[in-house]
């Protein structure tokens, strides 16, 4: 089975933030929201390098576990989507994942926050395929076009890899090897320790 | 109920091949994630093929048929391939372009977000003009009749050249030609675009040096380096997908990243060796590297014997270079350029790469020169994986330049003389005596009569002295009353507290562009302003040349936005406003009275751009490499069969001869190892046979098959008759021949192509093959020598390295001692430099409308070391001013940061809307102020023009810091 | 004094509930050999489902010293490894700048979310359920027992006015939201286990929404509330020497005809009283942080003076942390308002029952306001002396006639 990952090679990321537009630009995602962003070490200094963050759908999800309504699900190839019919916005997700995923738009009175957005991997949300519900709400469902995440496509420097954690890894190792140094993929510890598909 | 059914059959034919084999049965998700991205991401970098027409997809939930147009980013020169999804006539989406070889489905964050065009909330909507201190909505004509009839007016005052007619980068080829040539109709040479202040000393440097002004190789021939040195330039900002290539060298070549440059920029974070020099030293550390190279015999000694001439006098000075004086002027420890020296004999070829930060000096020509003598030392020229790769800044600033959309050239680099307006007048068909009218006849001081339209126009960085600049001082009989804005960013620019009066002198000006851009609220005029809503290159089509020469065809994605028009519709309005539309477009096919027809556009260019070969670069050619690009090979660019077979991917110019001839264009200039016709090149025999007795053609050395196997002078009528060549020749070329200048016509001027096509034949470069010359005797410094800023804080240095005398060229004055000799650097201690941000474009005026982008970078910041900081007692995050040594100054928020050397400055120059603390959005029109405003660098920045170019000093000026 | 008061209070509450668990084991050094890599130590108590130690790990993110001089070459690593540098993002010491204004954006990685999350379900969930329905229990058991509390005495059919108007409004308003809070509080931490399975998502995500609108409004009426009653009540509320007396007899709650002497408050009410300004405040603190999200962040400062008064040493649990993300902030902010918010409603259950139920007229004192007299001069015998003296040096009538 197909587990679905994300892999950001911080040797390759230019901190261009392609992968941010991209995002935005596909899924029309508001000011204000970043569904994927970039963050960059030791700024300026040797040893700079850049790793973009987006949610990493861990394989035992923080978010699905503390949310109090239970509107995340995981789909079998372990991406993480949820449904913004059933979100209240408490942003406990926000407080439960490691990788600061989940996005609020500002909504009313004194901090409360309108549904949660975050990134789908491209895979949309329980509306129907294609639906013009579906991308209002999630954006464009590219995995169900075949595709997939365009911030990894668009990457500039290929170093922002998504798809079939096998794949993606397998290519990471090439790259390794190539280079003769480099080792864990940032972040995977974290997201797919656990149980791994 | 939440789980959503995940194998529903996909609804698109899939283009990758992965992809095809699962869209045939049911979905299976695994082949999916398997998907395109990925084959790119491996090393291997194995790409998908492309669709064409798809099936609904979810953006916008629009159903029907999407139709997919590929175009080309419209940011830097890389050439991207841009595939838009198009819904009735919407833009809908984007995806990668995955066959594109130059960016493999790629994007930095410009290129990723450029279908904002669709919404393009912040453009100009109609065309304004401002009445009374307000913005009046106007309709085309009355823009045009207006606008026209005061040039006119103008015109019958004061002359043709009171009206300046400054172009862009962003025209695709066929508007830069038409434009050029509109202004030859017109009757000025005060016509110029960016090029002027982006790469003019290089293509000046370069072309003196080995005959063409442009990139030698490719990026993807990167891949073939075994050394990448990189001076003056940030790619990994400024052209972010070519560090894609770059990188692959870097991974599968070991090949060593050497990055010289005052800023730790990100590009040196992924250098392996980081030379951090003093702003304005690069000659010095060229020839501190060259010390090194000589002083251990690591010179390519047969390539300099063969190919190269003046390289001994560029020893003697080199000599002058010892490790000690080179830490002295450029602060680079002696120990490090060894090792950089080293690195670089050890790994060849290597590759050079410089951008703007070798060029906008007043010494910009000597830099480009050092650059190019230190490959021709180690022999890295002509050959894969090495030249001087010259990234261009614009998407099409290449082929603004080719295309002549300059004040010192006609289109093809034919210059101003008789000889070229003769060739331009034959190939437009226009009566030469008639085109001598429109321009102005003054008395010279001999008291002959002089034709104003052989003397070079004012350049872009000097209009604003066109406008204040005493008439007797110029060559021109008066200065500039009108100005035409067409695409351009003033906050570009240097001086724009004199920009600023400037604007307020003239008596119109007139803006053409998608954006009101900085020039609609720089001045405060009350009236005599015009903004023309101008359409992007995604609203119309044509061809584009990338920094490698490559020409890549853009497809039309959607119809212009609002009112805006395409550039070559406006010029066609205004020409026929003129009266002389007919004549303009005599040999062009019109789609309607003011629509050149484009294809026949392009058609017409390939008639005439003989020198540097966009001849056989038919508009056929060009969209059948667009449609088959999953044909071409990632690193040669070769398309491996396919209907394109055996061209290199956009047919990089010189694409000699006629479309029929079929030249598959050259891929890497001056490359001996394949023969002419199959892309191989020489080093152009431009500069004469013969120099102090010294033979200037190559000494025994020749492309591959090639009938003379030796050096040899360009070829003309006259020498294919005495090799008995001219048999080859069909009747119709001799005719065409005979029709030019009988036996003195030369390969540059024959229409036919004959003489190109048979010297081909014979497999010899038309051009001929000659030396490359270290020494150009005919430029200020003939062997390129370090000269200081005309803003230097090391009076020491500007003592044993002065600068030039004030000189008078490009109709105007130019000051340079007599700006060096006063010492500014008791109240201006530090050095301030400026550069790009990836987010933004040159003046940033699109890019900052763009919301997807302007998020990311809202503040206008100057990046300050923290030694500096905390002795100005700055604070990151803190407003501080930064002062001009000519007193422009800008409020803008401190960054504290390493990346800065101490005693450096760095603003990036994007921004505009903001001067000297006061914030200009209310003079926006309404609804089209940009997301983000800033100070512009600019405004502070200052007077230093290139000794040869008329280049802008931007890269090393000084300033004072203090918190606001 | 009040952060202390907090910090004390939930001490111990994480030390019941082993909240902060690997700042609880004390660092080994074995780990430094290996340059960080786990020892077998640790894999074995990683299968064991044990936590393991990450003090020395935290320091080695790589050493600024060795990293390249911009002069040198730098290799590709600038000094530090890959594993060094995510290391240093794990424990959150790396030097961080981010593309995005969000807050805590910079964070990369935070990893105290799983921890946080099963307390909340785990320990939270059952030992507050467990804490309230055991309260309950005991009011039953002790109206089986004693049953109402009676008034002894004759019953006289006058009335004496014990609380004013604004002193029910007041208490009303308190108690009103009080109720609310606590209602929507208990709706969103039970509703996943509870109420999904009976009303399935759609319904209970409707149902949550609201609890959420009300918890953040209703919110504000608490704390008006809280602030009345405390300048209303405070002066009244101080103890004296008759709450000995009356904590001693344990308020002749448990037996007939005793009724020890007190004022407008016996010390049973005091304590009542006390509770709720003291855990009212606390839930109000903590309920703002949550409010307004990232913006009041009060443990980092509040753990650090508690480290400072050696107690969480004294309790074993070392030293707690001082420096925390963001998130981390908001998950103590949650975690203690839950915590308080259950101390508050079992406590508030008995003061129910014995206001209502559990004690005859005791309710009309909130009800109308007037209590009948004998009822008052059993039960707050001081009190109608008090009020007795002041109407004879006023010389006005009692109010029944």
């Amino acid at each position: 089975m197909a587990r679905a990952k994300f892999l950001c090679d911080a040797e390759r990321c230019i901190e261009c933030n392609a992968c941010v537009t991209a995002c935005k630009n596909e899924h029309e995602v508001p000011w204000g929201i970043n569904r994927r962003r970039v963050v960059t070490i030791n700024d300026g200094k040797p040893g700079e390098r850049s790793i973009s963050v987006a949610c990493m759908h861990c394989s035992d999800a923080p978010c699905m576990a503390v949310c109090p309504v239970d509107c995340f699900y995981q789909n079998e190839e372990g991406v993480v989507l949820h449904s913004k019919d059933l979100c209240i916005g408490c942003g406990y997700c926000f407080y439960a994942c490691p990788f600061g995923a989940p996005q609020y738009p500002q909504a009313g009175n004194f901090g409360s926050r309108g549904k949660m957005d975050k990134c789908t991997f491209c895979a949309g949300g329980p509306e129907e395929n294609h639906s013009e519900a579906e991308f209002s709400k999630y954006g464009r469902n590219r995995i169900a076009e075949g595709k997939l995440p365009l911030c990894a496509e668009m990457c500039s420097t290929k170093a922002l890899l998504a798809g079939d954690g096998d794949v993606v890894s397998g290519i990471y190792r090439e790259r390794v090897v190539a280079r003769g140094f480099g080792s864990g993929a940032w972040g995977w510890g974290t997201a797919y320790d656990q149980k791994d598909g | 109920m939440l789980r959503k059914k995940t194998n529903g059959v996909a609804r698109r034919s899939q283009r990758t091949s992965i992809l095809s084999q699962a869209a045939e049965t049911s979905v299976d998700r695994r082949t999916f994630l398997r998907g395109s991205g990925l084959a790119i991401g491996g090393l291997a970098a194995i790409s998908a093929t492309g669709g064409t027409v798809t099936q609904a997809s979810a953006a916008g939930a629009v159903n029907g048929a999407v139709d997919l147009v590929k175009s080309v980013c419209t940011h830097c020169s890389v050439g991207c391939t841009v595939v838009a999804e198009v819904s009735n006539g919407v833009w809908t989406g984007q995806e990668p372009g995955w066959d594109s070889p130059f960016n493999l489905g790629a994007h930095c964050a410009k290129g990723a977000s450029v279908r904002e065009h669709a919404h393009g909330e912040r453009r100009l909507k109609y065309p304004m003009k401002k009445e009374n201190g307000e913005w009046k909505r106007i309709s085309w004509e009355q823009a045009i009749d207006e606008v026209g009839d005061q040039m006119m007016s103008i015109r019958e005052e004061s002359g043709p050249d009171s009206v300046y007619w400054l172009g862009s980068a962003k025209h695709n080829n066929e508007q830069a030609y038409l434009f050029r040539k509109f202004a030859a109709y017109w009757g000025t040479n005060n016509v110029d675009h960016q090029a002027r202040i982006c790469h003019s000393t290089t293509v000046a440097g370069v072309a003196n040096t080995w005959g063409y002004g442009a990139m030698t190789n490719s990026y993807n021939d990167i891949h073939n380096s075994k050394a990448i040195f990189i001076i003056g330039g940030n790619p990994a900002e400024a052209h972010p997908v070519s560090l894609l290539h770059l990188l692959r060298a870097k991974e599968q070549n070991n090949a060593p990243v050497i990055v010289c440059d005052p800023r730790f920029t990100r590009t040196a974070a992924h250098a392996d060796e980081y030379v951090r020099l003093r702003p304005g030293s690069d000659v010095a550390l060229v020839w501190g590297i060259l010390w090194h190279l000589f002083d251990n015999g690591w010179e390519d000694k047969e390539f300099i014997r063969t190919r190269v001439w003046g390289m001994d006098q560029i020893k003697e000075e080199v000599a002058k270079w010892t490790p000690e004086e080179v830490e002295r002027v450029t602060d680079v420890p002696g120990s490090q350029l060894k090792r950089v020296a080293r690195t670089l004999a050890n790994n060849r070829p290597g590759t050079v790469i410089w951008c703007m930060g070798g060029t906008q000096h007043t010494t910009g020509n000597n830099n480009t020169r050092a650059y190019c003598i230190l490959q021709l030392a180690l022999g890295n020229m002509g050959t894969e994986g090495g030249g001087t790769n010259i990234f261009r800044g614009h998407d099409n600033v290449q082929g603004a330049t080719d295309l002549g959309v300059l004040s010192h050239t006609l289109p093809g680099y034919y210059g101003l003389s008789a000889g070229a307006w003769g060739h331009w007048s034959r190939v437009w068909g226009e009566d030469l005596d008639w085109l001598k009218g429109q321009f102005q006849t003054v008395k010279a001081a001999d008291g002959k009569d002089k034709n104003l339209m052989n003397l070079t126009g004012i350049p872009v960085s000097r209009w604003i002295d066109g406008i204040l600049e005493d008439a007797d001082n110029m060559d021109q009989p008066n200065n500039v009353r009108a100005m035409v804005l067409w695409g351009h960013a003033p906050n570009s620019q240097t001086r724009m507290k004199e920009m600023k009066t400037a604007m307020e002198k003239l008596d119109m000006l007139v803006v053409i562009d998608p954006f009101p851009t900085v020039s609609a609220v720089l001045h405060d005029r009350e009236d005599g302003v015009y903004l023309l809503p101008a359409a992007t290159q995604f609203e119309t089509r044509g061809s584009v040349t990338a920094s490698n020469r490559s020409i890549q065809w853009r497809d039309q994605i959607m119809d212009p936005l609002f009112e805006s028009l395409p550039d070559h519709v406006i010029i066609a309005k205004l020409a026929n406003k003129f009266g002389f539309g007919d004549r303009l477009f005599r040999n062009i096919e019109m789609d309607d009275a003011e629509t050149p027809n484009i294809e026949s556009v392009t058609r017409e260019f390939n008639a005439g751009m003989w020198t540097v070969g966009y001849t056989g670069q038919s508009p056929e050619r060009i969209k059948l490499h667009m449609a088959n690009q999953h044909t071409f090979d990632r690193t040669t660019l070769q398309a491996i069969g396919g209907p394109a077979d055996g061209d290199y991917y956009g047919m990089p110019w010189p694409c000699w001869g006629t479309p029929e001839m079929n030249h598959p264009g050259t891929p890497n200039l001056y490359d001996m190892s394949k023969p002419v016709s199959e892309g191989g090149l020489t080093f152009r025999a431009r500069f004469g046979v013969e120099r102090d007795g010294d033979n200037l053609l190559a000494e025994g050395v020749y492309s591959k098959n090639s009938e003379i196997q030796d050096g040899y002078p360009e070829f003309t009528m006259q020498m294919l008759m005495d090799l008995g060549w001219d048999s080859d020749l069909t009747a119709e070329e001799r005719a065409a021949i005979d029709a030019v200048a009988g036996p003195k016509t030369n390969w540059k001027t024959d229409l036919s192509g004959g003489i190109q096509r048979v010297a081909i034949k014979h497999e010899c470069a038309p051009f001929g093959n000659a030396k490359a010359r270290a020494v150009v005797w005919t430029f200020p410094d003939p062997v390129p020598v370090h000269r200081e800023p005309l803003y230097s804080n090391r009076r020491d240095l500007v003592a044993d390295y002065p600068t030039y005398e004030d000189r008078q060229f490009y109709r105007l004055p130019t000051m340079y001692a007599s700006i060096q000799k006063n010492d500014f650097s008791k109240d201006y201690p530090m050095v301030l430099t400026s550069g790009r941000l990836v987010e933004y474009e040159g003046g940033g005026d699109e890019t900052r409308s763009n919301p997807w982008l302007a998020e990311l970078q809202q503040d206008m910041f100057v990046e300050i070391n923290p030694r500096d900081a905390n002795n100005l007692g700055v604070r990151d995050g803190a407003q501080v001013w930064v002062e001009g040594p000519e007193g422009g100054k800008v409020k803008v928020m401190a960054m504290v940061t390493e990346r800065v050397g101490a005693g450096v400055a760095f603003m990036p120059f994007h921004f505009g809307g903001h001067f000297e603390g006061e914030d200009q959005r209310s003079k926006y029109p309404d609804g089209a102020d940009p997301y983000v405003l800033g100070e512009s660098t600019n405004t502070a920045q200052t007077y230093g023009y290139d000794s040869v170019t008329q280049m802008q000093e931007t890269k090393a000026t000084l300033c004072k810091i203090w918190s606001a | 004094m009040l952060r202390n008061f907090i910090a004390l209070l939930l001490t111990i509450t994480l030390a019941s509930a082993a909240f902060a668990q690997d700042a609880a084991t004390p660092p080994e050094d074995t780990r430094a050999a290996t340059g960080g890599a786990p020892t077998l130590a640790d894999i074995m108590a990683r299968q064991n489902g044990e936590q393991v130690p990450n003090a020395t790990r935290e320091l080695l993110t790589g050493d600024p010293l060795n990293a390249a001089n911009v002069a040198n070459q730098l290799g590709t690593l600038g000094g530090a490894s890959d594993s060094e540098v995510y290391r240093a993002l794990r424990f959150g010491t790396a030097d961080v700048t981010v593309s995005t204004q969000q807050p805590a954006a910079g964070v990369l990685i935070q990893d105290r979310g799983m921890a946080w999350l099963q307390f909340r379900q785990g320990p939270l969930l059952t030992w507050g359920g467990y804490g309230m329905l055991g309260m309950l229990g005991l009011l039953v058991l002790f109206y089986a027992l004693r049953g109402r509390i009676r008034i002894d005495g004759e019953k006289t059919g006058n009335k004496i006015l014990r609380f004013t108007n604004v002193e029910r409004f007041g208490h009303w308003l308190f108690a009103g939201s009080f109720l609310l809070l606590g209602a929507t509080g208990l709706i969103s931490l039970f509703g996943r286990v509870a109420l999904i399975p009976l009303f399935g998502k759609e319904s209970f995500a409707w149902l949550a929404m609201v609890s959420k609108w009300v918890h953040n409004n209703v919110a504000w009426a608490f704390m008006v509330g809280l602030i009345m009653i405390t300048v209303m009540w405070l002066v009244h509320n101080i103890p004296n020497r008759h709450d000995l007396k009356w904590l001693a007899v344990g308020g002749g709650l448990f037996s007939k005809d005793v009724h020890p002497p007190a004022r407008k408050f016996n010390a049973g009410q005091k304590m009542i009283f006390w509770s709720c300004v003291i855990l009212g405040v606390s839930i109000s603190a903590s309920g703002l942080s949550l409010l307004f999200p990232f913006e009041l962040p009060m443990f980092a400062k509040t753990f650090a003076i508690m480290n400072d008064t050696g107690i969480p040493a004294l309790l074993g649990l070392g030293t707690l942390p001082e420096v925390m993300a963001p998130h981390e902030e908001m998950q103590f902010a949650q975690a203690w308002h839950a915590i308080v918010a259950f101390v508050f409603m079992i406590i508030i259950i008995a003061h129910i029952y014995l206001g209502s139920v559990g004690m005859e007229d005791a309710y009309d004192a909130m009800g109308t306001g007037e209590v009948e007299e004998q009822w008052a001069r059993e039960h707050h015998g001081l009190w109608v002396e008090e009020m007795e003296a002041k109407e004879r040096a006023s010389g006005a009538a009692t109010p029944a006639e």
